[in-house]
C-alpha cells in the first residue's frame, strides 16, 4: 500500500471522514438500545453531535507546565491512534492491507488505553490516580485473552494480513477466536459489567476528572473511534466474504450493528463488577479457554 | 461565523450535562432528581446526563438549606464548574430555607453564594417540575452564552482538594489555588 | 436468563416515557399551591400561628388585614388548612411553578374586616355594637 492509499484510508474511507459520523451513530445506537432495553426512550437520534459541539464551546482550562502540554496531548495521541486502528481495517474487499496489519491494528487499539491510564496519572488528582489504576488492571486482565485469541485466529489460517483473514472460510478455531473477542470487548469499551473505570458514585470520573471542554470532546471521540476499530476487527473476523463493493460495506455495517447491540444487551443486562471479580474473571475462568485456543492452534500448526 | 454561533447555541441547549450537589439537605430532592432519570419520567430524552465530574458539567443543581459545612464546598465546585454554566435550585430550601428558616446551623439561601438561574420550588418538587426546570437551565444558559457575557472561574482548584470551609479562610479558596483569572 | 427476556420485553413492550413536555395529573388530594379565599377569611391569623415555614404573613391595620403567601418559602404541609375554622384556605392539586427571581411568586390580599353579625338580643343597641367589637379585634390584631 503506498502513501496515497493509506492517506485515504486514513482520512476519508474508512477513515476520519466515514468514521466519525459512525462513532457518533454507534455511541447513539448503545444509548438508544440501552434505554429502550430499560423501558424508556433515549437520546434523540443526533444526541452525541450535539454532545461533541457543545464541548467545543466550552472554556478552556489554563494547563502550565510540561504536566500541562502532556494533559492536552493525551487525547490527540488517544484520536489519532484510533483514528489509524479505523483506517487499517479491510471493509472494501480489494483495498489491500500488508502482512502484519493485524499487530498494527492491536497494537494502536491499545493506545488509547494506555492514553487514559497516562492521562489519569499526569492530571494529579487522586481520583485520577485510582482511576488509572483500576484501568490498568482491567487492561492487564483483558489483554491477555484479547492477545491470545487474536493470535490463536491467525496461526490456525497461517496470517497476520486483515484482508487476507477477511477473504479466507473460517475455521472452528475462528469462531472460538471470536467469542473470546466478544467476551473481552466489554472490558475494553468500558461498559458493564467491566466498567470499572467509569465507577461514578466511587471515584467521580476516573482518570477524565480533570478534563473539560475540547478535551473531553476529543476523549469522547476517541471512545466512539475505539467504538467502531473494536466491533470492525470482530465483524472483520466474523462476516462471510463477499466480492461485491456494496455488499461488502452492507454486510460489514450490519454485523458492526448487531455487536453493538449485543453489547449494549450485556450492558444493560449486567452491574458493575468488582475489581477483584474482573481479574478473577479473567484470569481464572476466560484464560483457560484462551491457552486452549492457542495450544491447539499451534498444534494444529505443526501437524499440518 | 454566525451559523456556527447559531449551532452552538442549539446544541448548549440540547445537551444540558447535570452535577448535582447536596448542601445539607434531606435527601428528598436528591430522590426526586434521580427518579427524573428512571424510565417514567426520563431526563435522557432531553439529552441530560448526569455526569461524575464538576468539570463536565454545565448545569449544577444544589439540593438542601446550605449548612456552615457546605458554603466553602459549594463555592469550590461552583468555580470547578466551566463556563458558560447554569445553576439549578432544587426544593425550596435552596431558594428560602424552607422550614429551617431560623436555624443557627444554615448560611442564608444559595444566591446569598453563587447566582441562580432557576428556581424549582416543591418540597419535595415532583420528577416533571425538575426536568422543566433543567430544560429552562439550559435555554437560559444557551442565551446566556451566546449573548457572551462574562462568567469568568476565579480559582480552580483540583477536584477534591477544597477545603470545605473549615480553613481560616473561609472556604472561599481551595489549598491548590492557581492563579486568579481576571 | 430472566434479566434477558425482560429486556426483550421491554425492547418490543414499548417504553413508559412521558414525552416531555407531557406531564402526570396530580391526584384529589395533591398537596399543592395554598389557595385563598378573601371573602371566607375572618382575619384569626391561626394560619400564621400555625404555618412551620414562615411562608403566611399576616398584618392586622384598622379596618383592614393584609395576607400574604410566599409559595417559594412553603413545605406544603397543609397545616394552614387544617387551623382555618373559616375555610378559607385550600390545597389545590397543584404543583408550583418555577421560577427564576426570589420573591416572583409572593401573592399578597388586602382584605377588609367584615362586621361581625348582628346580636339577636333587643336590647342592646345597634350602632354601639359594631363599632366596640371592631375596635377589639383592631387592637388585638397589630402585632
Amino acid at each position: 500500500m503506498n502513501m496515497t492509499t493509506a492517506l485515504a484510508r486514513l482520512l476519508i474511507f474508512p477513515g476520519l471522514l466515514f468514521a466519525i459520523p459512525g462513532a457518533w451513530f454507534i455511541l447513539w445506537v448503545e444509548r438508544k438500545a440501552v434505554a429502550l432495553m430499560q423501558g424508556r426512550i433515549g437520546p434523540p437520534f443526533m444526541q452525541p453531535f450535539f454532545d461533541f459541539i457543545k464541548l467545543l464551546g466550552k472554556d478552556t482550562p489554563p494547563r502550565e507546565g510540561i504536566g500541562g502540554m502532556l494533559m492536552k496531548a493525551w487525547p490527540l495521541i488517544a484520536v489519532s491512534a484510533a483514528a489509524g486502528a479505523v483506517g487499517l481495517l479491510p471493509v472494501l474487499p480489494s483495498s489491500g492491507g500488508f502482512e502484519g496489519d493485524l499487530i498494527l491494528l492491536l497494537a494502536l487499539l491499545e493506545v488509547p488505553s494506555m492514553c487514559i491510564i497516562a492521562a489519569g496519572f499526569s492530571s494529579r488528582s487522586i481520583f485520577g490516580e485510582i482511576g488509572s489504576a483500576r484501568e490498568a488492571v482491567l487492561s492487564v486482565s483483558y489483554n491477555i485473552v484479547f492477545l491470545l485469541a487474536i493470535l490463536s485466529i491467525a496461526a490456525s489460517q497461517h496470517t497476520f494480513s486483515l484482508a487476507t483473514l477477511a477473504q479466507l472460510p473460517a475455521s472452528p478455531l475462528r469462531w472460538l477466536g471470536v467469542l473470546a473477542l466478544l467476551i473481552c470487548l466489554p472490558a475494553k469499551l468500558h461498559l458493564n459489567p467491566f466498567s470499572l473505570p467509569n465507577a461514578e458514585q466511587e471515584i467521580y470520573s476516573g482518570p477524565m476528572t480533570e478534563y473539560a471542554g475540547p478535551e473531553l470532546a476529543m476523549w469522547e471521540l476517541s471512545h466512539g473511534l475505539e467504538w467502531v476499530a473494536a466491533t470492525g476487527l470482530v465483524a472483520t473476523l466474523a462476516a462471510p466474504h463477499v466480492t461485491f463493493g456494496w455488499l461488502a460495506i452492507l454486510i460489514f455495517v450490519a454485523f458492526s450493528f448487531g455487536i453493538v447491540l449485543m453489547l449494549s444487551a450485556v450492558a444493560s443486562a449486567t452491574a458493575r463488577l468488582a475489581i477483584d471479580t474482573t481479574v478473577r474473571f479473567y484470569w481464572q475462568v476466560t484464560l483457560i479457554f484462551a491457552v486452549l485456543a492457542i495450544s491447539s492452534a499451534l498444534f494444529m500448526r505443526f501437524r499440518s | 461565523m454566525n451559523l456556527w454561533n447559531k449551532l452552538m447555541c442549539y446544541s448548549r441547549r440540547r445537551s444540558p450535562w447535570l452535577f448535582h450537589m447536596n448542601g445539607g439537605s434531606c435527601n428528598g430532592c436528591d430522590i426526586e432528581l434521580i427518579a427524573s432519570l428512571t424510565p417514567r419520567y426520563d431526563a435522557e430524552q432531553l439529552g441530560v446526563r448526569l455526569e461524575g465530574s464538576p468539570r463536565h458539567a454545565d448545569i449544577l443543581c444544589i439540593t438542601g438549606p446550605i449548612t456552615h459545612n457546605a458554603v466553602g464546598a459549594i463555592k469550590v465546585v461552583y468555580d470547578q464548574v466551566f463556563g458558560p454554566k447554569a445553576v439549578v435550585a432544587i426544593g425550596s430550601c435552596p431558594a428560602t430555607t424552607n422550614v429551617f428558616i431560623e436555624s443557627r446551623t444554615l448560611d442564608g439561601p444559595l444566591n446569598k453564594h453563587i447566582p441562580v438561574d432557576v428556581f424549582v420550588p416543591g418540597c419535595p418538587p415532583r420528577p416533571d417540575a425538575i426536568i422543566q426546570g433543567v430544560a429552562k437551565a439550559a435555554e437560559i444558559l444557551a442565551e446566556r452564552a451566546s449573548k457572551k457575557l462574562p462568567v469568568a472561574p476565579v480559582v480552580m482548584p483540583l477536584v477534591g482538594e477544597g477545603c470545605g470551609g473549615a480553613c481560616a479562610c473561609g472556604g472561599s479558596g481551595g489549598c491548590a489555588t492557581k492563579e486568579v483569572q481576571a | 436468563m430472566n434479566i434477558l427476556v425482560m429486556l426483550w420485553k421491554n425492547l418490543w413492550g414499548g417504553s413508559r416515557t412521558m414525552l416531555f413536555p407531557a406531564r402526570p395529573e396530580v391526584t384529589e388530594h395533591y398537596r399543592g399551591l395554598v389557595r385563598f379565599d378573601p371573602e371566607l377569611c375572618s382575619g384569626c391569623a391561626v394560619c400564621k400561628f400555625r404555618c412551620t415555614a414562615k411562608a403566611i404573613d399576616f398584618k392586622g391595620g384598622k379596618g383592614v388585614f393584609t395576607w400574604s403567601y410566599d409559595p417559594g418559602q412553603c413545605t406544603f404541609c397543609g397545616r394552614c388548612v387544617d387551623g382555618c375554622k373559616d375555610h378559607a384556605l385550600s390545597q389545590e392539586s397543584a404543583c408550583p411553578p418555577i421560577y427564576t427571581t426570589i420573591g416572583e411568586l409572593k401573592e399578597a390580599y388586602t382584605v377588609a374586616r367584615k362586621p361581625p353579625a348582628p346580636r339577636p338580643a333587643p336590647a342592646v343597641a345597634a350602632p354601639a355594637g359594631p363599632t366596640e367589637q371592631a375596635a377589639a379585634p383592631a387592637a388585638g390584631g397589630t402585632e
